[in-house]
């Protein structure tokens, strides 16, 4: 799967910069359920369960809707917090599961951009987020119409 | 990229943000209408006529209402993802070279925020923006003329 490190990386730093925003200061319960969600599915999911290009559809919309909640008028309340961090945990989890590698999962401390982040926020710079977050909406709306686009570039390269 | 972060920095909030959240939005549409292989305008010219209107833009320290920037941003990122869109088929890793382009197109916007704020800091360093701005509707310039040419 090509890319697909970077697409988890890129759901992980979507989902710390919406924990930034979000209510509360702990972080300690969304990030173990990022952990444990991602561990489970990587354990329990069965490669070919879904077409891959499925898989990378919903990942790349979960980066979508993980960096629209940096948006929300309101700060996003603890339990779509953990919700983001479920989801974004079982999408790496399958992705890990998809590509047989567990090395994917080094993708999970990229949730942590949470603790600089809130400080930026508590600094009154969030916007600086905001700005950040529709960058990854962007990546994530090409990312995503790339499964449904006949390019070479998606299948297997020299290198693999 | 850099003009139109000099652009927001002068045009101030909330253009210095919305800006360039607006340019990589719409150019990942206009991207994926590149993957797409739809037929567009010339887009090598559309590219080269935003150098130079953004960098006349700039030079000249011309604000326009919110909604006209936008929308002048937005048409210009468009031909830019459409660009990009077109070049990622050869491509062998197409998200990360989506990744790329956007993150990269973002840092040169805040380059070119930071460089107008921290300019406009001191009033004898106010006109750099401006002679960038200048500079950059030059090569729009020459651009223009190599697409029109081309």
């Amino acid at each position: 799967m090509n890319g697909a490190l970077l697409l988890a990386g890129l759901l992980c730093g979507a989902l710390g910069l919406a924990l930034s925003c979000a209510r509360g200061r702990g972080l300690i319960v969304p990030c173990a359920i990022l952990l444990t969600a991602a561990l489970a599915s990587a354990a329990l999911w069965q490669p070919g369960l879904l077409p891959q290009a499925t898989v990378l559809i919903a990942c790349s919309t979960s980066i979508v809707a993980t960096a629209a909640a940096v948006f929300l008028p309101a700060r996003p309340p603890r339990p779509l917090a953990a919700a983001l961090a479920a989801n974004a945990g079982f999408w790496c989890g399958t992705l890990a599961a998809e590509a047989a590698s567990l090395v994917l999962l080094l993708a999970l401390p990229l949730a942590l951009v949470a603790l600089p982040g809130a400080w930026i926020v508590g600094r009154g710079y969030g916007i600086g987020l905001k700005v950040a977050s529709g960058w990854l909406i962007a990546i994530g709306l090409m990312t995503a119409a790339l499964p449904l686009l006949t390019t070479p570039g998606y299948q297997k390269d020299h290198m693999e | 990229m850099v003009a139109v972060g000099l652009w927001g920095a002068y045009l101030g909030r909330p253009l210095v943000y919305v800006l360039p959240v607006v340019f990589p939005t719409v150019m990942a549409l206009g991207g994926i209408l590149g993957m797409s292989g739809l037929a567009m305008l010339p887009v090598e010219l559309g590219i080269a006529v935003s150098v130079l209107l953004l960098g006349t833009l700039v030079a000249a320290s011309k604000s326009l209402p919110a909604w006209a920037a936008c929308l002048l941003v937005a048409l210009f990122g468009l031909f830019h993802g459409f660009a990009h869109g077109q070049e990622l088929p050869v491509s062998a890793n197409p998200v990360g070279y989506c990744a790329g382009f956007m993150l990269s197109t973002g840092s040169l916007h805040l380059a070119g925020v930071a460089l107008g704020l921290l300019t406009g800091l001191s009033g004898r360093l106010r006109v750099v923006p401006r002679i960038l701005g200048g500079g950059i509707a030059v090569a729009g310039l020459w651009f223009v003329y190599r697409a029109a040419a081309g």
